[in-house]
């Protein structure tokens, strides 16, 4: 019994059934140690990999309700954007007495506000609108916000927006532990819903929703749950997005790429699936972080041009190819 | 009298966004999707009429001679090098990302070589304006009026009265359907899309001559052309032209009663709740349940 611990640990990674979650712990330690190697304050790939685990936590929230509740939200940049402006309100008007600046109270409630506002809009938009006309309908929350944010001049700064004392930033690191932490509990949290009795639910709703219900699934309130959890994962992403750049305003937060970004994360890398935004997220990332560096106006060209021809040529996604080239063999 | 001014600026002004919104009702009928880059090309033609009145000195609108042909053709070209493959997938998201990729790629480079700095056409009518009952009517309102209303009976013919728009109506009911009657789906799809675009170049004429322009306001316009596709009912060309006049009118009223900046959200709102209420659109008859 000498190597007890060692020799079960090997012969559970040799077993092929758990390939997964070593490749997954792997993965994990690797980014857990990637800062101990690098100049963490200076070196573009912790800017990087933050901005990747940020994107990771977006698609998360927008796969979770549209591939797996098959609802197409249009309205997460309402909700990212709400998270982050529950943090700065929070901290600037000193609401909660606590630390504010990565104080996981103000993270969680930046959660949670943009997910019962999902569930207020969520119930009267789920009970009576399906496919197309839900999605147009989520598409003008976060316009409403925009006005509504700019208008209240008095609380939310106007069109200027918030600002949060930035002198509480001193390194690097918390911001990309935290990214990384919120990228798996993000993805963790869609893992293990889709394996309860929810993501069973769910499944039966976006098949056929009809059937659902008549095998005594409550197809609204499953519907109006994806959608709260969809918006709880955005308004934590925004959250640490607004801490990072301490200015919280309509146009970075609420801006209409929060709403894209997502979907074309999880369609890059393949939607309905665990790991697929995972993949997207990288793949994204590296997209338009370096295009941004390399090729500054003309980048927005190349991404145009680029989301075209995956599009075009590979509407599965990344997951999609592989399973292309498996069927081929 | 102020609520009867502020009343026809919303109806003048209305029959732009109901031009869009009738293109994008076009496209949403056979291809199931918002065009999201509509309001885009719209800008892009604003930008034609632009560059043919300064540097040719081509009145805009003698312009609508030549941005129409180009559009119908950019639009069926578009259909067939672009949304071709995607338009036969079940999965509509594809399709819709790749209009959101059209339209991230024209208005970038639209900034790009155009910049930022807003335009306009100045011509010598541009500050011509109509008194009746002590209503101010700018003439060139008057005209982006006339045009809707003819461009809206062109397509409402054509629909009707023409056999391939038979098939386009027949395509929007039921695809599969259509298919096995014999009609090529991607023909539709391409004269759906020809006359979507083509309808962005003319309310690019009519959005020109009227406003100043720059390449950001094009997803705003599409925007707001969903919101009067969904106040008309979607698959009704009178009704999605009657939804832009109802949209105009609210946020007309909306600025002038509330302040300007509301408007925008008032008009969401009225969105979201014929959404909710009469998803079918205020001049849709209800739907029958399936």
């Amino acid at each position: 019994m000498k190597y007890g611990i060692c020799s079960r640990v090997f012969a559970y990674i040799k077993d092929k059934r758990h390939a997964n979650v070593t490749v997954t712990a792997l993965v994990v330690f690797v980014l857990a140690i990637i800062p101990l190697f690098m100049n963490v304050e200076r070196s573009y790939w912790i800017y990087f990999l933050f901005l990747f685990f940020i994107n990771i936590v977006i698609a998360q929230g927008w796969n979770f309700v549209a591939g797996y509740a098959g609802q197409i939200s249009l309205g997460q940049n309402a909700f990212f954007g709400l998270g982050a402006y529950t943090t700065a309100l929070i901290w600037i008007h000193d609401i909660t007495k606590t630390g504010y600046y990565f104080d996981p109270v103000v993270m969680l409630l930046s959660g949670l506000v943009p997910a019962i506002l999902a569930i207020i809009i969520g119930i009267p938009l789920l009970s009576r609108l399906r496919g197309d006309y839900f999605s147009f309908g989520t598409l003008g929350v976060g316009q409403i916000l925009i006005v509504v944010f700019i208008k209240l001049r008095h609380i939310t700064g106007g069109a200027d927006g918030i600002h949060v004392p930035s002198e509480v930033y001193s390194s690097m690191a918390p911001y990309y532990y935290t990214g990384l932490l919120l990228a798996l509990f993000a993805t963790g949290l869609v893992y293990f819903l889709i394996r309860s009795k929810i993501g069973l639910a769910l499944r039966a709703v976006r098949e056929d929703e009809m059937s659902a219900a008549s095998h005594g699934v409550f197809v609204l309130q499953y519907k109006v749950l994806a959608f709260a959890i969809g918006a709880f994962l955005a308004g934590m992403a925004g959250s640490l997005y607004g801490i990072y750049i301490f200015h919280i305003n309509p146009d970075s937060v609420l801006n209409m790429n929060w709403l894209f970004y997502p979907i074309l994360i999880c369609v890059l890398g393949g939607t309905g699936t665990i790991i697929g935004p995972v993949i997207g997220a990288l793949f994204f990332t590296a997209l338009f972080s370096l295009g941004d560096q390399y090729f500054s106006i003309y980048h927005p060209i190349i991404s145009g041009v680029l989301i075209i021809l995956v599009m075009k040529f590979m509407p599965s996604g990344i997951i999609g190819l592989r399973d292309r080239f498996s069927r081929q063999k | 009298m102020h609520f009867i001014q502020a009343l026809v600026n919303g109806i003048l002004f209305g029959t732009t966004y109901g031009i869009a919104a009738i293109g994008l009702s076009l496209i949403f009928g056979t291809m199931r999707i918002i065009f999201l880059a509509q309001g885009t090309f719209i800008v892009f033609f604003a930008y034609v009429v632009y560059f043919l009145f300064t540097l040719l000195g081509i009145d805009p609108y003698i312009a609508l001679v030549i941005v129409i042909p180009i559009a119908l053709l950019l639009g069926w070209l578009m259909y067939y090098s672009i949304f071709k493959e995607a338009a036969a997938l079940e999965d509509r998201n594809i399709s819709l990302l790749l209009a959101v990729g059209l339209m991230y790629l024209v208005e970038n480079i639209m900034l790009v070589a155009w910049t930022a700095d807003p335009r306009s056409i100045v011509t010598p009518y541009t500050g011509l304006v109509f008194r009746p009952f002590e209503i101010v009517i700018p003439f060139t309102k008057l005209i982006a009026l006339i045009i809707a209303l003819v461009s809206t009976a062109g397509v409402y013919f054509f629909l009707k009265k023409t056999l391939i728009g038979t098939a386009v109506r027949a395509a929007s009911e039921d695809m599969v359907s259509t298919t096995l009657m014999g009609i090529n789906p991607n023909f539709v799809n391409a004269v759906a899309f020809a006359i979507g675009i083509g309808l962005a170049g003319i309310s690019g004429v009519a959005f020109a001559s009227i406003f100043p322009f720059d390449p950001g306001y094009g997803f705003t316009f599409a925007i707001k052309a969903l919101i009067a596709l969904a106040l008309g009912g979607i698959g009704n060309v009178a009704g999605a032209l009657l939804g832009g006049i109802l949209l105009g009118v609210i946020e007309s009223l909306a600025s002038f009663y509330v302040g300007g900046g509301w408007a925008d959200a008032i008009s969401y709102g009225v969105f979201i709740l014929v959404l909710s209420l009469r998803p079918q659109g205020i001049t849709g008859k209800a739907l029958k349940k399936a």
